[in-house]
């Protein structure tokens, strides 16, 4: 905690020492982020927004971590996720209870399909998830691209999105007029579900054996590597679900820059949440206080709005302390199967 | 014949940094630091070089300052990895970040616009070919080096069985810092050549995951320079092509997906028994 606070401290010292840097006043600056991002209703709504697509993600990396498994390819799933729940979305006219139940489990299957080939890679050859969850983020971002402006490309629509869904298939406000849904409540009930999986079930106290010491899991008769595929796929499900309830709740049409980062980001929140979803909650609501603060912050304090991705930066190199990692170590060491 | 040799310039020019960044991370996985923080040494070259050159209206200023600063964010990823116990991975994540954010900020505070920079004295037509020359040059001597010194003995040790160096007398966590720095200020050079040698300006993005593929050409080399060296061409084959193929009806999304796609392929063993020095990426402690 004490530890939290120092280095919390130090960043803001350096989100200070920037904003001079940038002729800004950093007091100023400061009151400019948090007026922006707790102001009044709209803009509490709008940091709760960016909690919410903070949070799919950060649960997915923290799930992938808990086992031991570097996923650094939320980005990529989530992408999927939202292409895939954008895609089948603007084509589907019908009842919203049918439509977004399907959208999301659409957009989960996609993020799981995604997450399930580094999976794959890992459990069947070994082959490093680090490089293949890199690789598969950029090959993400290029066949969205390529699908929604070429062979799914929706006549009538100049950029590079799909058509807008119809509003069916939008998922309800929870606070009308601004664009906080019931995702929301979606995301927090996956935490405390996580929660849950990871402090009462066989599954959970699996996935953290793998985790913690895979040796010792795979002589008590752990499979490891079908917890790696299995763990990959879940993982990529819940950045794919995140995806999916951008397009459907916020955005309400897929377009190729629905996430300004959102996977990366969510490493740096898993990590200071601890890699503890109920934390992770807390922490989804820090970064969504710099993600939407950051605009008003550029705005009121002429403070250019990327110090806070330097700053989120920063909080990782910082964070990444070496009690997360010691499973990964002994994982990678072991030779596949 | 001129289409052929057009062909075989655009493929040097469009190699010339994935060499750079491939043999920054050739040396620094050889050391056992997997650094997939190349894109973040990319782009803080490429920036620094720019923001210098128009400061001081140098461009070689410019270049040294470049080469620096990648030094510098190397050593970052080295300082936290070896001293801090802080994770390779998520190191590099954080620094890919942080060195996107802090590039787009630094125009802001530089250039007073987001997006590019202003245009600033470059290192022109015979600097451009210098360093892709140098690229070669780079490759010959990281192969001397690694492969004929004590200190490439000592590096590529640490990387395969830092306990053995240690027992030598020799801290590996030093080796790895050297090599960090080292591997930094050759992917800073190669974000030098990105915008003070192939362009006069730096603009957001310009490094387009060059650091990623050459992750992906470091695996498809096997780790070594030459090897390295010669799947960057082939990538910059790929790219060049590109423009060869721009009206032909390929999807280009496809052309620039196969970097990355040939480097899944390659995780399943498919090139061959590829295997990554047998300590790379995992953390030495005392």
């Amino acid at each position: 905690m004490i530890r939290g606070l120092a280095i919390g401290l130090a960043l803001a010292l350096f989100a200070a020492a920037a904003m001079l840097l940038a002729g800004a006043n950093p007091l100023l600056g400061f009151w400019a982020l948090f007026r922006g991002a707790l102001g009044g209703v709209p803009q509490i709504s709008e940091t709760l927004v960016q909690t919410t697509a903070l949070l799919f993600p950060s649960l997915a990396v923290a799930f992938a971590f808990r086992a031991g498994l570097f996923n650094i390819g939320a980005e990529g799933q989530l992408v999927i996720g939202g292409l895939v729940a954008g895609v089948i979305g603007a084509r589907l006219e019908t009842s919203g209870l049918i439509a977004i139940p399907l959208l999301l489990i659409a957009g989960s299957a996609g993020g799981a399909a995604w997450g399930a080939i580094a999976g794959v890679l890992r459990a069947r050859f070994g082959g490093s998830e680090v490089i293949a969850t890199l690789m598969l983020n950029i090959v993400a971002a290029l066949l969205a691209n390529y699908l929604v402006v070429g062979p799914l490309h929706s006549p009538g629509v100049a950029g590079p999105e799909t058509a807008e869904l119809p509003h069916s298939s939008w998922l309800p406000a929870l606070l009308p007029g601004t664009r906080l849904t019931v995702a929301l409540l979606i995301a927090l009930a996956l935490a405390f579900v996580l929660r849950w999986v990871f402090a009462r079930t066989v599954f959970g106290y699996e996935l953290r054996a793998v985790g913690d010491a895979p040796e010792a899991a795979r002589r008590a008769g752990i499979n490891l590597a079908k917890t790696a595929f299995v763990t990959m796929a879940l993982s990529g499900a819940m950045a794919g679900l995140g995806g999916a309830t951008i397009v459907t709740g916020v955005l309400h049409r897929f377009n190729v820059s629905l996430s300004p980062g959102y996977g990366f980001i969510a490493i740096a929140v898993a990590l200071v949440g601890d890699l503890d979803p109920l934390r992770i909650i807390i922490a989804s609501f820090a970064f969504g206080i710099l993600q939407s603060g950051a605009l008003s912050m550029q705005a009121l304090a002429h403070v250019p709005k990327d110090v806070v991705s330097f700053v989120e930066g920063l909080a990782i190199v910082a964070l990444a302390a070496r009690r997360f990692v010691a499973g990964r170590k002994q994982m990678t060491a072991l030779a596949p199967e | 014949m001129s289409g052929i040799q057009d062909f075989v310039v655009l493929t040097l020019v469009k190699a010339a940094p994935l060499i750079y960044a491939a043999l920054a991370g050739v040396v620094c996985e050889r050391a056992g630091i997997l650094n997939i923080a190349l894109e973040g040494q990319l782009t803080i070259g490429a920036f620094t070089a720019v923001a210098v050159s128009f400061a001081t209206g140098n461009p070689v200023i410019g270049l040294l300052a470049g080469v620096v600063a990648g030094a510098l964010v190397g050593l970052l990823l080295g300082v936290a990895a070896t001293r801090f116990g802080v994770d390779q991975i998520v190191a590099g994540t954080g620094i890919n970040l942080l060195a996107l954010g802090g590039a787009a900020f630094g125009l802001t505070v530089v250039f007073g616009q987001p997006g590019a920079s202003a245009e600033v004295s470059a290192l022109g037509v015979p600097g451009e070919r210098g360093l892709i020359v140098g690229a070669f040059v780079a490759a010959l001597l990281l192969h001397l080096a690694l492969y004929r010194t004590p200190w490439g003995l000592r590096t590529r040790a640490s990387g395969e069985n830092p306990r053995a160096v240690r027992s030598a007398g020799i801290d590996p966590r030093n080796v790895r810092l050297i090599a960090t720095m080292l591997g930094g200020a050759l992917a800073g050079l190669g974000g030098v050549y990105l915008s003070l040698g192939e362009l006069d300006l730096y603009s957001d993005g310009m490094t387009a995951g060059r650091g990623f593929i050459a992750l992906a050409a470091v695996i498809f080399g096997r780790w070594t320079p030459f090897g390295a060296t010669g799947a960057a061409l082939g990538f910059g084959a790929l790219a060049a092509l590109q423009f060869v193929l721009q009206r032909s009806g390929v999807p280009s999304e496809l052309m620039q997906a196969l970097p990355y796609l040939a480097a899944l392929a390659a995780l399943t063993g498919i090139a061959g028994r590829a295997r990554a020095p047998q300590a790379d990426g995992v953390p030495y402690t005392e």
